[in-house]
């Protein structure tokens, strides 16, 4: 029971190995080993979810293994309300992934196997309790990432005067600058408290102040670089519009909440004086984000950097959603995080489709498509709605939970913040909408006629699915929003909270901790 | 009893000398056979090894250690020395004349180095390294009608002469003012002078270091480094980077941390400032770098400087971190030059641009130099991935007590994002780019053999530290530092 958890989040990565030694004139078997294994590694995660204990805030589905025990280090995996919630976006986001890849025609096996690396490498991230595998699977996506890019994307040419090569290239050295500058605040992290245990950190123990100031701007930016925080943010709509369409939805959709994880499990409650020290810097950052991406959306053609703007004007809401460091705000963040990957995912994906086809996603050039491909264009409009926070999809839920959570913090940057925040909604119903009368209503283009729509259940099934997903989450969010809240409160409120007065810090003299 | 101390040693320069004799009087038909047989004795000679047991005390009157770290190193040289021999036969119809003889030569500048891990006494220090040293001249220049070879073995001359003049002025000094060349009596009267040293002392301890510095090719002495790794025959260039490195890394270490380390003060700071300047000249050269073994020079100056970064943290954390390092390193590069003879053998040039496709010419041959670009970049799963994790975390542990070690460490942070770059340049043009000529190329089975060695081990010890981590604190606790 406890190694189920293990199992899902490893299966993609040993069916990687055993893609490696399948024959490479084979495609189709891949193919078919991919989906499977992305397939299965969802059934598990749902199933982990239907057995998951609602009434606990814990970890739970824990599995250890020791690994280096001369740095008390442990292969340890398992679950609370937070990453059960992501893990189950991964799930989600990887079996679509696979399943829109049928467009791959060249080096399906390498594609296949750089794919599945990916996918365990995030899902480790997410379920790992241990300081030293979290940076390990963390990184472990850089590799994957720049070839899936480089090899299989395209980059039309345009204003940006940029090549995939150069996309994915700097995508890859933003990430890794990124890690970098988060893997020294880990280790000051590791040396002021002997271990590498999650769980042992969030609970146990309290970081001497000085350590905690100093070492949560490392965390805050280097895991900020990923999160694509203003203004480290360049890489993203760039990589997005050269990735692949598998890629762009595992990068917008997943990867990129990493970032935002990473502060959320360990900057707030590892470095809860930090946190509080440095809340305001974020929020005025999550502002620049929202306006500033929201503005440059508007002014794209492409539909991919329109997206890929908007996304980046989303992390913001997540960033905001993080500095309120109350219950509802870092709850709803979380919920975010999931809505907006899900919704990002399918974006990508419906691009993808008619990409695909027509090798154009200038969003001029396109006009009337809807009437060619209807279910696409209907998912369109969905998503489009989802994003622009209409009620019914989870996007919904999550911005208004991140506003009242700001609101509530009180303080007058956070008033004006929640202010920007909710401008930034106009601002992002206005181009998404603009790009998707443009292209897909209006007058019918002759030379779009040979489009053909998603008509097999295994094509609509990609789409159908993340589209379930977001109405069932906006029709009934407690089914998340239960389990994150309980794990927001144990882990992060608990800590950054004001110290309660009657439980007094107890101080181990010379060891530079201090237990509560 | 003194010879069970040197036995490898002496096993591999009988193996050298017999060969030679064998070759003048009955020359061997197949040049190509006799590089894979030897390989094969000396990979058997690595077996040997772990049956030695590592023996608390000295030998030859104090000269000769077999502790734990003079095994790790002797090893890694085995290990190295079988690597390179099959890379110098897959070499060796390159080679017009003497291809026994460039064999032999391999042989003996590892035992140079075999003698380096057991070093206790700055005698044999200077010797052993003059052992290594002089074959490396005359292994530099062996493609002697060819330019670039004559001029790096030139050039290695004359640098290493002025460093080999500069370290025996030293010792001199050293000896002049402590009356001792063994490093444990150096150790314990620097301690009764208080760790306060003479001026002549820091004098020749500098002149030492400078020798050192030659070696490891670590700022201000690293300028010979591109040009001979460009200029030399592959194999050599090869054997430099893994071997006369870890050479270099371990007298470094026996100096500094046992015949130097009461006096750590005096060197301390200086070995800092040189990791940073070590580490940004090596990784900003590289990026301009057209001709992929100049790149891997430049590289590899790169890497002494994280090699520093460990050994100026000066603790026990440091000590194995530099071991671990060195470890994963030879396999790691061993495993690029392995694949850049392999391709080279095809396609005739060293430049960059001519490992275009060759992710799709020879997909293991590709495979295979990406790995170990990553690796060198330290990315996960790969194993120089951890060796680069724990190098930092043992700057990061000195640094709560000194800041000036964060400083080290964004250096350090900001050669990594560097590196990537360049070592992506070279993934760029295996996978991204296509080849003019995409006629496969055919790998033979012993380099095949090599490149799955080299390529497991990169992946198992990033993933499965546990093993190497074990060997290299056991061998680090030698310094009993903490």
């Amino acid at each position: 029971m406890e190694s189920l958890l293990t199992i899902a989040v490893l299966l993609p990565l040993v069916a990687a190995f055993v893609a490696f030694l399948f024959p490479a004139d084979k495609p189709k078997n891949i193919r078919a080993l991919a989906i499977l294994a992305t397939g299965v590694s969802l059934l598990l995660t749902l199933y982990i979810f239907s057995q998951f204990d609602r009434t606990q805030s814990g970890y739970q589905f824990v599995k250890s293994i020791e690994w280096l025990p001369s740095w008390k280090i442990s292969l340890k995996f398992g679950v609370d309300g937070i990453s059960m919630t992501l893990l189950l976006l991964v799930g989600f986001v990887s079996f679509c992934g696979a399943l829109v890849s049928s467009e791959v025609h060249d080096r399906e096996k390498e594609y296949y196997i750089l794919f599945l690396a990916l996918t365990s490498g995030i899902s480790g991230t997410f379920a790992t309790m241990d300081l030293f595998f979290f940076y390990f699977f963390y990184e472990l996506a850089v590799i994957p990432m720049y070839l899936l890019i480089g090899m299989w994307g395209s980059l039309p040419p345009g204003k940006h005067g940029r090549t995939k090569e150069y996309a994915t290239m700097k995508l890859t050295l933003y990430l890794t600058a990124g890690a970098v500058l988060a893997l020294i605040g880990l280790l000051m992290i590791y040396f002021s408290s002997g271990t590498t245990d999650i769980e042992r950190l969030q609970h146990n123990i309290w970081l001497a102040s000085n350590t905690q100031m100093r070492a949560f701007p490392l965390l805050l930016f280097g895991f900020g670089f990923l999160a694509s925080m203003w203004p480290f943010h360049t890489w993203s709509p760039l990589g997005y519009a050269a990735a692949p369409t598998a890629a762009s939805m595992m990068h917008a959709g997943v990867l990129k909440k990493l970032g935002a994880y990473g502060i959320i499990r360990l900057a707030l409650p590892l470095l809860p004086e930090g946190a509080r020290h440095w809340a305001n810097l974020i929020a005025i950052l999550a502002c620049f984000n929202i306006l500033y991406a929201g503005w440059a959306a508007l002014t794209q053609k492409d539909w991919k950097f329109v997206i890929g703007y908007s996304s980046v004007s989303h992390m913001g809401y997540v960033l905001l959603g993080i500095a309120t460091l109350n219950v509802v705000g870092v709850t709803g963040a979380v919920l975010m995080m999931f809505a907006h990957g899900v919704m990002a995912a399918l974006t990508f994906a419906l691009i993808g489709f008619f990409y695909h086809q027509t090798h154009n996603r200038f969003v001029p050039d396109l006009s009337g498509l809807a009437r060619k491909i209807p279910f696409i264009g209907v998912c369109m409009v969905m998503a489009v709605m989802a994003s622009s926070g209409l009620p019914g999809f989870a996007n919904f839920v999550s911005e208004v939970m991140v506003f009242l959570g700001s609101w509530q913090q009180g303080s007058t940057i956070f008033r004006v913040a929640t202010i920007c925040a909710v401008w930034g909604i106009v601002v992002t119903a206005t181009y998404l909408l603009w790009a998707v009368r443009a292209s897909f209503f209006g007058p019918f283009d002759e030379k779009w006629s040979m489009l053909k729509d998603a008509v097999s259940f295994k094509q609509k099934l990609p789409y159908a699915l993340l589209l379930a997903v977001l109405l069932a989450v906006g029709f009934w969010p407690r089914l998340l929003t239960d389990i994150i809240k309980r794990s927001v409160e144990t882990t992060i409120v608990s800590r950054t909270g004001p110290p309660e007065p009657d439980k007094p810090a107890d101080v181990v003299p010379g060891n530079n901790l201090v237990k509560r | 009893m003194g010879f069970y101390a040197i036995q490898l040693e002496c096993m591999l320069a009988t193996w050298g000398i017999l060969v030679l004799l064998v070759d003048v009087f009955k020359p061997f038909p197949n040049k190509r056979t006799v590089g894979y047989v030897m390989a094969g004795f000396v990979a058997v000679a690595l077996l040997w090894s772990f049956c030695i047991q590592p023996v608390d005390g000295v030998f030859f009157y104090g000269m000769v250690r077999l502790d734990p770290l003079a095994l790790y190193f002797k090893r890694l040289f085995l290990l190295a020395l079988a690597m390179v021999l099959v890379m110098a036969a897959e070499f060796s119809p390159r080679i017009e004349s003497g291809v026994v003889e460039f064999y032999a030569l391999l042989m003996f500048c590892a035992t140079g180095m075999l003698l380096i891990a057991s070093v206790n006494d700055f005698i044999l220090l200077f010797v052993s390294l003059e052992l290594v040293t002089i074959t490396f001249y005359v292994l530099a220049s062996y493609l002697r009608r060819q330019e670039a070879s004559l001029e790096a073995g030139t050039k290695y001359l004359i640098l290493g002469a002025l460093s080999s003049g500069f370290t025996v002025y030293g010792i001199a000094y050293i000896f002049g003012t402590t009356g001792t060349t063994n490093f444990d009596k150096l150790a314990e009267i620097l301690r009764t002078q208080g760790g306060t040293p003479s001026a002549p002392f820091i004098f020749g301890m500098l002149l030492v270091l400078t020798g050192l510095g030659f070696k490891i090719a670590s700022v201000p002495f690293q300028i010979w480094a591109p040009d001979v790794y460009q200029g030399a025959p592959t194999p050599v260039t090869a054997f430099l980077a893994v071997g006369s490195k870890a050479a270099g890394f371990a007298l470094l270490l026996r100096v500094l941390y046992t015949g130097l380390l009461p006096v750590t003060a005096f060197w301390n700071t200086l070995v800092m400032v040189l990791a940073g300047a070590t580490l940004l000249y090596g990784n900003l050269g590289a990026i301009p770098q057209r001709n992929i073994k100049r790149l891997l020079g430049y590289s590899s100056i790169g890497h002494a400087g994280y090699l520093l970064m460990g050994v100026a943290a000066v603790n026990a954390l440091g000590a194995g971190a530099v071991l671990f390092y060195l470890g994963q390193y030879a396999f790691t590069v061993l495993c690029a030059f392995l694949a850049i003879v392999a391709t080279t053998a095809a396609t005739g040039s060293d430049e960059i641009p001519s490992f275009s496709g060759l992710g799709k010419r020879s997909p293991i041959l590709g495979l295979a130099l990406f790995l170990s670009m990553m690796s060198l970049a330290g990315i996960p799963p790969l194993s120089g991935f951890f060796g680069k994790f724990q190098l930092f975390a043992a700057v990061i542990g000195r640094a709560r007590t000194d800041w000036h070690y964060y400083v080290l460490a964004g250096i350090g942070a900001a050669a990594v994002v560097i590196s990537l770059y360049f070592y992506l340049g070279v993934g760029r043009a295996i996978y991204l780019q296509e080849a003019e000529d995409a006629s496969p190329i055919s790998v033979s089975t012993p380099m095949r053999i090599a490149l799955y060695v080299c390529m497991g081990a990169m992946i198992g010890l990033g993933i499965f530290q546990r093993p190497l981590v074990d060997a290299s604190i056991t061998a680090a606790k030698v310094f009993g530092l903490r």
